[in-house]
């Protein structure tokens, strides 16, 4: 069994069928890139993944966990699967340690000064070790979103999903967010990404999934799906997005 | 029988001053119980509590303050609750109080991004948790300014209670004025007194609005 496993997956919102039977296996160590256009389902497929949004059909398997089952233990995964968010999320009442410690602290049961030593950790990781500190909105974006990795990262999770997470940046930040997840990638994190930095998924992911229509429309190895697309959407998509 | 305004009257009305914000206190107490309640309820996922939060608030917000001092003072004593003017006046108070602390509050509590919410959920916490540790720190500081905003309409309102013979400041001038038949002078001190109170904490309201502006 691969480490996620996604079978017919069905997911919608009243009449709006959002997913419809999507197939989807990652392995351990395995970095895969989502893209497609906005309404594809790609944000909300990496959602259904940690249990933030639940299926309507399908079975949704992380780590032997089925988080498709209302009954699964969803704190415990969570625990093992990171996600970073758009619009970052930090709490903006703590301080960045008190964001990277209040999982550990909490949901772990970590004591107080070994979670700031894994605070430390984390920042040291994402290259923010001096903001410890400082609350968010004393940061720049680039810098919000690195402390929001960290405070993933803080979990040890054995996952981690970014959904978009360099959309809300200048453009001059975006670079120091992807080299973060790049130094990640070399350490061989799973990582499950929905991103519209095409020229990163080509040279990082070990592969690509195009969703179209809630489906997972083509996938395959990065190189030959950038070079060599198979479907008219992905064609199109990829001009597009490419020029 | 007439006499003089005399140092005792004005030792008197500062004395009553006591009463006015004893009341106030025991308002907000027990405002502050309903007031969750409503606020609970209110900024609730379900449809029940919800509709009992805004029933309640609708209740209270459409008829006269007075009229339910009215109610709790008089009209509880003919069907047999012979309740003492403290209590009645708790009582009514704290009704009052209680739905408009609880709008204040599910105002800060619905005013936190959903994403907020999402993000306690990706890292584990309980709904609980979540608002320990995330919601509710971040709701207080945004509801203390209107809370302490509203707390200079609930001493100045306490006013009312004079009505039903409970001996607060404004009852103390009403009988200090039968007394000495001085009212400018006497509602004048009993107005300077109200000031007394309610204008350093309007102040204080002010400074926490400007502070809020960071969030922190």
């Amino acid at each position: 069994m691969a480490f996620v496993e996604l079978k017919s997956v069905r997911k919608s919102y009243g009449s709006n069928t959002v997913l419809q039977d999507v197939d989807l296996n990652i392995e351990k160590g395995e970095i895969v890139a989502i893209i497609g256009r906005s309404g594809s389902g790609k944000s909300t497929l990496l959602r259904c993944i940690n249990g933030l949004e639940p299926v309507q059909g399908g079975e949704v398997w992380v780590d032997g966990v089925a988080v498709h089952d209302p009954r699964a233990n969803l704190r415990e995964l969570r625990a093992r699967v990171g996600i970073v968010f758009q619009s970052f999320n930090l709490f903006p009442h703590l301080t960045v340690e008190r964001n990277i410690t209040l999982g550990p602290t909490i949901v772990k049961g970590i004591g107080a000064a070994q979670a700031a030593v894994l605070a430390r950790e984390a920042l040291r990781k994402v290259g923010l070790e001096e903001k410890i500190k400082a609350y968010a909105d004393e940061l720049s974006g680039g810098q919000q979103q690195r402390v929001a990795i960290a405070r993933s990262l803080a979990m040890a999770p054995s996952i981690m999903l970014f959904d978009e997470i360099t959309s809300a940046l200048d453009p001059e930040l975006v670079g120091e967010v992807l080299l973060v997840l790049e130094a990640m990638a070399r350490e061989g994190m799973t990582m499950l990404l929905v991103t519209h930095e095409m020229n990163f998924a080509r040279r990082v992911a070990h592969r690509v999934v195009f969703m179209n229509q809630g489906k997972v429309w083509e996938q395959g190895p990065a190189k030959e799906f950038f070079a060599a697309p198979k479907t008219e959407e992905l064609k199109g998509f990829l001009s597009a997005v490419l020029h | 029988m007439i006499r003089e305004l005399a140092l005792l009257d004005v030792y008197y009305l500062v004395l009553a001053v006591r009463w006015t914000i004893a009341l106030t206190l025991l308002a907000l107490a027990g405002g502050s119980l309903i007031g969750l309640l409503v606020a609970a309820g209110g900024a609730s996922h379900h449809l029940l509590p919800r509709l009992l939060a805004l029933g309640y608030v609708g209740l209270v917000q459409g008829i006269p303050l007075l009229a339910w001092l009215f109610i709790f003072y008089f009209g509880l004593s003919i069907v047999g609750y012979d309740l003492p003017p403290l209590i009645a006046a708790t009582v009514g108070f704290s009704v009052y109080a209680g739905a408009f602390l609880g709008e204040i509050w599910r105002g800060a509590l619905i005013a936190i991004p959903r994403t907020q919410w999402e993000a306690g959920t990706a890292i584990g916490l309980t709904y609980i948790e979540q608002l320990r540790h995330v919601i509710i720190p971040q709701a207080v500081r945004i509801a203390i300014p209107p809370t302490v905003g509203f707390l200079v309409q609930l001493i100045k309102n306490t006013s009312l209670a004079a009505v039903i013979g409970f001996v607060e400041l404004t009852r103390e001038g009403q009988m200090t004025t039968a007394a000495t038949f001085q009212p400018f002078a006497v509602y004048l001190l009993v107005a300077a007194l109200y000031f007394s109170l309610c204008y350093p904490l309007t102040r204080y309201s002010r400074v926490l609005e400007g502070r809020r502006r960071g969030v922190r």
